[in-house]
């Protein structure tokens, strides 16, 4: 319509900004463009806690665990790390505690009390040697003993080679059949050594034996890790109890896709008949 | 710049009625406001006896005997004489504006119509007496001037003039006015009566060139405008396209704070155009394309 004030009207209107008359048509087209994605049948990966997992804490408690290349000591870091991975997992998985040296000595049974299995980690103290693949064996026995309920995991934490006992491949073997991974964590720095127990002679080496630990990861199916400080520590341990006591399926969304249309379709509407001339573009 | 192709508006419904008894009542207010033109009373080329008494007084040695009152002087004895208003030849300039905006109206006619009539009533009480009448038309490419003539051929000339119509849409000229004005003030010489019909709008800078012609003429303003340019009715939202730029707006008539802001903003844009022809003691007249415009003129120039 010709109005030769519209200089005047242009100073009334001025202070709509342009980019609103475009806010229809965006919405329009970001609808379409939803829309296009939701029939593509999207599907998304959520992991859902397993109520009913078992997980035993095999952790080494020998003579090298007092060294202080992980601070304060591999024993102080172990026990911390054990206590992340107990709050990592969902409340209704089974905790249990096998700690070894010479022999397996702190047993706790899988139980979703964490109490009895924190005081277990706790209590141990370093000495000894290092007997892995008994260790092993009774954890198994005590997962075999409550496998009914869903699937089960053993965490071994060491820190140098299996001095004493079975050979701890054959009992990862075994594990592995019966479908019980063996997630080993080796802990330590190569070059540490500690202070001679009697009190006379050279210190001794204790080197960590990752080679030993990978291959009775290998042989269950598992994944190995290594740690030479606290914080690796504690982020292995947090990631395996995220991981272990819970399960990613995927199921689509098809139907949230379509509602997100469907809003900013109503949303293109309704901006369209304040924002713009009435006209849905 | 070249000249651009005129054409009488479409919704063209013309001046209406000029009665000459209306515009004889026009004619002394006219006259009076191009006097005032005139620094005192110095005599000028072609000037001639009028007919409005100044005054009565005793004859002077010098004064021209065929002045002589034989009432007064059979009254008193004395020699008196009568001296009359001396009535000027003038010369008046009609300023047109024929720029797109001017092609717009709501009411009973165009603004275009009412400023034609405007003009054709200024130019028929300008020949008389002898008067010249000058026109120049602005808004659509250079000024179109009509040089001073007198009577008849004056009148013919601006009425084919101003019946040629307005510029089309599109045309845009922000300088028109002021280019007129001093076009105007560099040729006309003679102090006269100028009338300046215009909507005022879309116009730049032409205070100071009207400020130059004001030294030596008389200027009277005639601004036509129309109801609807003053308050926006509500009739919801609106896509408004100026005549002149082409500027489009989208505007929401239904609310109330829009046209309350668009009517006041009109009438700060109009007092400040009253303020400022005050300040030039420019005489104004607001003439609308609603009602009767012929009346309202002869009010204001009574």
């Amino acid at each position: 319509m010709r109005f030769p004030a519209v200089a005047t009207v242009k100073l009334v209107v001025g202070t709509l900004p342009s980019w609103r008359r475009h806010i229809p048509t965006a919405l329009l087209i970001a609808a379409l463009a939803v829309l296009a994605l939701a029939l593509s049948g999207p599907r998304t990966t959520v992991s859902t806690p397993i109520g009913s997992a078992s997980i035993v804490l095999v952790t080494d408690h020998s003579g090298s665990m007092e060294a202080t290349d992980v601070l304060p000591s591999r024993l102080d870091a172990a026990q911390r790390a054990a206590h992340t991975f107990v709050a990592q997992l969902p409340s209704a998985a089974r905790v249990g505690v096998v700690g070894f040296s010479t022999q397996p000595d702190t047993v706790q049974a899988p139980v979703t009390d964490r109490a009895p299995v924190l005081s277990a980690i706790d209590s141990q103290s370093a000495s000894g040697g290092t007997d892995t693949g008994d260790a092993l064996a009774l954890a198994m026995d005590l997962l075999r003993q409550g496998a009914a309920h869903g699937p089960s995991a053993i965490v071994l934490l060491s820190d140098g080679a299996a001095n004493l006992g079975r050979d701890p491949i054959a009992v990862a073997g075994t594990a592995g059949q019966q479908r019980i991974p063996i997630y080993t964590v080796a802990l330590g720095s190569q070059d540490t050594t500690i202070p001679d127990p009697t009190g006379f002679g050279a210190p001794i080496p204790v080197p960590p034996d990752p080679a030993l630990l990978q291959r009775i990861a290998d042989a269950s199916h598992a994944r190995a890790f290594t740690a030479q400080d606290q914080g690796r520590l504690n982020g292995i341990y947090k990631q395996l109890g995220g991981q272990l006591g819970s399960v990613r399926h995927t199921h689509e969304v098809t139907a949230s896709f379509a509602l997100a249309a469907l809003a900013l379709l109503i949303g293109a509407a309704v901006a369209a008949l304040r924002w713009s001339s009435g006209r849905i573009p | 710049m070249s000249r651009v192709a005129l054409a009488p508006p479409v919704a063209r419904q013309g001046p209406g009625a000029l009665p000459n008894e209306v515009i004889d009542a026009l004619d002394l207010g006219v006259a009076r406001r191009a006097m005032r033109a005139l620094p005192g009373a110095h005599a000028m080329p072609r000037a001639g006896a009028g007919t409005e008494l100044a005054q009565l007084r005793v004859y002077q040695p010098g004064d021209d005997v065929r002045h002589l009152d034989p009432a007064a002087t059979a009254r008193t004895g004395v020699p008196h004489v009568r001296l009359h208003v001396p009535e000027r030849a003038l010369t008046t300039w009609v300023l047109v504006d024929v720029s797109p905006s001017m092609a717009f109206g709501t009411a009973e006619r165009l603004k275009a119509d009412v400023a034609e009539g405007a003009a054709l009533v200024i130019g028929r009480l300008a020949v008389r007496r002898g008067g010249g009448l000058a026109a120049a038309t602005f808004g659509a490419g250079p000024a179109h001037v009509l040089r001073p003539r007198s009577s008849r051929a004056a009148l013919a000339g601006l009425s084919r003039l101003v019946g040629e119509g307005v510029a089309p849409d599109g045309h845009s000229e922000p300088d028109a006015l002021a280019r007129c004005l001093l076009r105007v003030a560099s040729v006309a010489r003679l102090p006269g009566l100028v009338a300046i019909i215009s909507d005022f709008r879309d116009q730049q800078a032409w205070l100071r060139p009207l400020g130059v012609l004001r030294a030596r003429h008389s200027v009277l303003a005639i601004e036509v405008g129309d109801p609807r340019e003053r308050e926006l009715p509500a009739v919801g939202r609106l896509a408004l396209i100026d005549p002149e730029t082409g500027q489009r707006v989208e505007v929401d008539t239904s609310r109330a704070s829009v046209r309350e802001r668009f009517a006041a903003l009109e009438r700060e844009r109009g007092a400040e155009l009253a303020r400022e022809l005050r300040r030039l003691r420019v005489d104004h007249v607001e003439l609308s394309t609603g009602g009767d415009w012929l009346l309202e003129l002869g009010k204001r120039l009574r």
